[in-house]
């Protein structure tokens, strides 16, 4: 119903929503319940975050087939929760596993965009990271961290499934350091790369 | 009813790699398809403009990831072409074995992929686990679990280690048993052959004529395979004999008959390692050391103005060519025009052509049944 | 014990195509040779020269007199320091496939080497020299093999030769939007950091700016 400001009933239920909202929320902080709730929901959505990285299932190119190989009874990726979503929007990590080229990296950016916060990106693999045997290419980008900010890099041609389950584990910590800021806003962090200690 | 136009654009669980299928349904039925390739292109034939003959090895081998043995094979008998260079038997033989161990671990991924498309989530666990022991026997010839870079001009980069030889003959006689396992898990499974049975007819000729070749057209009945027409290798001193599948129908090879020649398939590979492992030359147990005579004789690396090399390869998916012209930097260290035939490249408009027809839902079982790989058909 | 096509039955096989030829089009300018390949088994296949305005009438007699069914691949060149009858090339590859009628239930098997006569699978090599200008132009043969269809499309995309009477010729493997004109195997493109000295010095690329930098963000 439109709000043109008719007296009728003073109490439709949009208002009220909002009224008894705005009480209970002055009432929470007061009493500081609201804090105390707001990082326990932080931790926990923290924690279940992490620990079911849903990522697409977007197969550019060879290390596609190394994450493939991660999913399989061998090394397992399943027992870390991380689980292939089809659908951008289902899922936390957009895991970009090749050469990004001049006619996908539109389509990539906006896969990333349709992903709902909070969503991480992983580069594996060389060509993710910076083109790696194709930099010199007149069609490939020289990484993807061009287009879309990056968190983890996996380096390799192609990493082992092991190396990317690690890289995982990195964005694991990572998560609990930064929570779920936004990817806007996380331009300030380091981006982890596996191997580097 | 009304048509529109779907997009299963280049992100899509089924598509097998990135590319794009417009599909235009009235219905479920599919009357209108149209094909976008080129998402991966990198321009490899750019830059081996760049790159030594040795150097361009590693590029072959990621231009089908999934089967990159037979690509680099493949290079490497065009540059032999070119350059005018002789390979010890030993070596033939010890490619021999490493591109079929390759069309075993390609086979397997493809059936790892194909299942999960008909709804048969079990097949990916099993063929991926079985895919990792061929695997573990590449990694130990070429280094790596899926780029080895192995063979050289001349001959391979190093012997068979110390014991491959028994490991192999173990784990090929252990997986001639797995398949008979796939067999009864598939072909007594009626969900199995009635999504396969009688989809996606493909005609002989229109496919010969198409440029479609490979598993795809032995499964229409033509016994072409490049392994006995235009030799290469030792493929005339190893028992073996080309997997050829019969039509039950004039209409051409259902997506059955292309899973059932790609069974075959995986059957003579194993047959043809184990009798090739016995008769190599030297000893199936002697490790001679890199760049020993019997593996490796050293080739010009230069190739003048005017020579051209051209090799004719059975890759997994079909017949591959490379077309390298000499004379290029570097006073003819580098190659001036390397040009790749990517059996796929033809095939992905062919496929897009039998799917009309056909319901939405035979889609992935028509394309997942050609076993498109998206790497060698953008080079 | 695996049959494969012998040495002597792909040369007959080879003479006999070379003699057909010959015998068709002597004296036109279309020039045939049997070469011998170098590598694996050195086995012979057979080159054509021809210019472009012989190809059609060429190409209907390989595909239904000689029974050439397969093609495999077609390549563009780019030589802008030739000679000027030969500034581009195209080079055709071709197969010879030997299929019968498919009845069901049957499957045509060879034994090798009792193939004979045009069933000996065959390669073939047809090169057609263009002139050294800026708008080289071949006739299409799309109509007369279905594999010439795609191979001539990205040929045009990636270096620029044009197919005369081509339907439907568009971008295939570069974007759809990329500049008109721009073909990226012509000799006079290079690849990014091709005078990059300190590719050397400077392995990890810490130097490097990437050119795309910003591109779409």
């Amino acid at each position: 119903m439109a709000d043109t400001g008719e007296n009728f009933a003073a109490f439709n239920s949009r208002a009220l929503v909002e009224m008894v909202g705005g009480v209970t929320d002055e009432a929470l902080k007061v009493t500081k319940i609201k804090q105390f709730l707001s990082v326990l929901a932080g931790r926990f959505f923290n924690w279940a975050g992490r620990k079911s990285l849903f990522t697409l299932h977007l197969g550019i190119k060879c290390c596609a087939i190394e994450m493939a190989a991660a999913a399989t009874p061998r090394f397992d990726g399943d027992r870390f929760g991380v689980l292939f979503r089809s659908s951008p929007r289902q899922s936390d990590v957009l895991l970009v596993n090749g050469p990004v080229s001049k006619k996908f990296a539109d389509k990539i950016v906006r896969l990333w965009e349709q992903m709902p916060e909070p969503k991480y990106c992983i580069a594996m693999g060389e060509c993710a990271i910076s083109g790696g045997p194709y930099f010199q290419s007149y069609n490939i980008l020289e990484g993807v961290d061009t287009v879309i900010p990056v968190d983890v890099y996996i380096p390799g041609c192609p990493p082992r499934p092991e190396a990317l389950i690690d890289g995982f584990g990195l964005l694991r910590e990572k998560i609990i350091r930064i929570g779920g800021a936004p990817s806007s806003e996380r331009e300030s962090e380091k981006p982890l790369i596996v191997g580097d200690e | 009813m009304a048509q529109m136009w779907i997009t299963m654009g280049p992100q899509h669980p089924m598509t097998h790699g990135l590319w794009t299928l417009r599909v235009k349904v009235d219905g479920e039925t599919v009357v209108d398809t149209e094909a976008e390739l080129g998402y991966i292109h990198r321009g490899v034939e750019k830059i081996c403009e760049s790159r030594d003959f040795t150097q361009v090895t590693p590029y072959c081998d990621r231009l089908c990831y999934v089967s990159a043995m037979t690509w680099a094979n493949s290079y490497i008998y065009a540059a032999e072409d070119l350059l005018e260079a002789d390979v010890p038997e030993r070596a033939e033989y010890i490619r021999l074995i490493s591109a079929e161990l390759q069309r075993l671990a390609s086979h397997l991924m493809w059936l790892g992929a194909f299942g999960p498309d008909i709804g048969n989530l079990t097949l990916m666990t099993w063929c991926m686990r079985d895919r990792e022991m061929f695997l573990d026997l590449l990694q130990e010839l070429g280094g790596s679990r899926m780029h080895y870079n192995y063979p050289r001009i001349g001959g391979v980069k190093r012997d068979i280690p110390v014991g491959f030889a028994d490991r192999m003959i173990a784990k090929v006689k252990l997986f001639e048993r797995r398949i008979d396992e796939y067999e009864m898990m598939l072909d007594e499974s009626t969900i199995w052959l009635v999504r396969l049975q009688g989809v996606g007819y493909a005609n002989a000729e229109e496919m010969v004529e198409a440029g479609v070749s490979g598993p795809n057209v032995r499964a229409a009945g033509v016994n072409y395979d490049v392994r006995w027409a235009h030799p290469y290798s030792v493929y005339d001193e190893v028992d073996w004999e080309p997997a050829v599948e019969k039509p039950t129908s004039v209409k051409g090879a259902d997506c059955y008959d292309r899973y059932r020649v790609r069974m075959e398939e995986m059957r003579q590979s194993c047959r043809m390692v184990l009798d090739a492992i016995e008769k190599i030359p030297g000893g199936k147990n002697t490790n001679y050391a890199n760049g020993d005579e019997m593996i490796y004789q050293k080739a010009p690396t230069r190739a003048p103005e005017g020579a051209t090399g051209f090799s004719n390869y059975e890759c997994t998916r079909g017949a591959s060519q490379f077309y390298i012209q000499g004379g290029g930097d570097g006073r003819g260290k580098n190659p001036y025009r390397l040009s790749i035939r990517s059996p796929m490249f033809i095939t992905i408009p062919f496929v897009a052509k039998t799917m009309i027809g056909y319901k939405v839902a035979d889609i992935p079982a028509i394309m997942g049944s050609f076993d498109p790989c998206i790497g060698e058909t953008d080079r | 014990m695996g049959t494969t096509v012998t040495l002597s039955q792909n040369e007959a096989a080879a003479n006999d195509c070379l003699a057909a030829i010959n015998d068709r089009f002597s004296g036109s300018g279309v020039v045939a040779s049997v070469e011998r390949h170098s590598n694996a088994k050195k086995y012979a296949f057979v080159r054509i020269t021809t210019p472009p305005q012989h190809w059609q009438a060429l190409a209907k007699w390989l595909r239904f007199d000689l029974g050439v069914n397969y093609c495999s691949m077609v390549t563009g060149t780019h030589y802008p320091e030739g000679p000027q009858e030969r500034g581009w090339e195209v080079a055709y590859h071709f197969l010879r496939q030997p299929i019968t009628d498919q009845l069901p239930n049957t499957h045509t098997v060879y034994v090798a080497e009792k193939l004979d006569g045009r069933l000996i699978p065959m390669e073939f090599e047809v090169l057609i020299p263009l002139e050294n200008n800026d708008s080289p132009t071949v006739p299409t043969v799309q109509h007369i093999w279905g594999g010439a269809d795609w191979n001539e499309k990205e040929t045009w995309d990636l270096v620029g030769i044009k197919f005369e009477g081509h339907k439907n010729m568009h971008r295939v493997l570069n974007p759809h939007d990329s500049p008109e004109g721009f073909h990226p195997l012509q000799k006079q493109h290079k690849i990014r950091y091709h005078d990059h000295n300190e590719m050397y010095d400077d392995a990890q690329g810490f130097g490097r700016k990437p050119a795309d930098e910003g591109r779409i963000k």
